[in-house]
């Protein structure tokens, strides 16, 4: 199956001990790699207000992962692991492989355009660029001189 | 044209008189003189800054485009583009997943 990039944030309680944290990633990533997953990226963003309560909390502890997924279940158990773990109170999985083909197409896109752009102002760029630097740095010194 | 135009006033008349009624204010006369303020025109944030991709990890971008109580802002408030705006709407939405920005703020 075909690559997939996906991220995945949880939610902890705020009093979860940071062991507890970690050995919760270490085993999400485990499983990761039991599925031919890789986890990426593991980002501790620490407790932060939460938008609104959740699980009667007004502040949690978010932990980000970002991770390559080549099979479908991997998801599915990451999540079922998550629903488990009583001191995650909130998990969110996004997909965003395809979200970031289409911005690099866009990308392409714009440095095509831009590539083709240049070609008619080359031809008047020059001319502006080059005279401006020229008449320019005489005038600037002499005005902060006579201020 | 012409015959195209004349019509759809019979059509659709009462909603465009209801469309062009409020701007317009009286017949002809103040509507064609000078323009009583200026607007500044807006240009979508996100296309000046070349953004191609609308982070809903990033909560202070999306906040302005929110309101207070978790509203989304429309694109005549904010001049963002309708194609930034959909991503923005994502965006926004997926934030509110994960309890980074309020669905509703709770009083």
């Amino acid at each position: 199956m075909a690559d997939r990039l996906y991220d995945l944030i949880f939610i902890c309680m705020p009093a979860t001990p940071e062991e507890e944290i970690a050995k919760i990633v270490s085993t999400l990533e485990q499983t990761a790699s039991e599925h031919g997953g890789k986890v990426e990226k593991v980002e501790k963003w620490g407790t932060r207000k939460m938008a609104y309560r959740v699980a009667k909390q007004r502040e949690g502890f978010y932990v980000y992962l970002s991770l390559h997924s080549t099979e479908g279940g991997l998801i599915k158990e990451l999540e079922r692991r998550l629903k488990v773990t009583d001191a995650v109170i909130k998990y969110m999985t996004v997909r965003l492989d395809e979200e970031i083909k289409r911005q690099q197409k866009l990308v392409g896109h714009r440095e095509h355009r831009a590539r083709r752009r240049p070609r008619k102002q080359t031809a008047a760029a020059p001319v502006a660029p080059a005279a401006p630097p020229a008449s320019a740095p005489p005038s600037e010194p002499q005005a902060p001189a006579a201020s | 044209m012409s015959e195209q135009q004349a019509p759809r006033p019979s059509h659709s008349g009462p909603p465009r008189e209801g469309r062009s009624g409020p701007p317009g204010g009286g017949q002809g006369g103040p509507r064609r003189g000078k323009r009583q303020y200026f607007r500044k025109k807006k240009v979508c944030r996100f296309c000046v800054e070349k953004v191609d991709f609308i982070d809903y990890k990033k909560v202070e971008m999306l906040q302005p485009f929110v309101q207070d109580r978790g509203k989304i802002l429309p694109r005549r408030m904010t001049g963002t583009c309708s194609k930034h705006q959909r991503w923005l709407g994502v965006a926004v939405k997926r934030a509110r997943n994960i309890a980074l920005l309020p669905f509703a703020t709770e009083l």
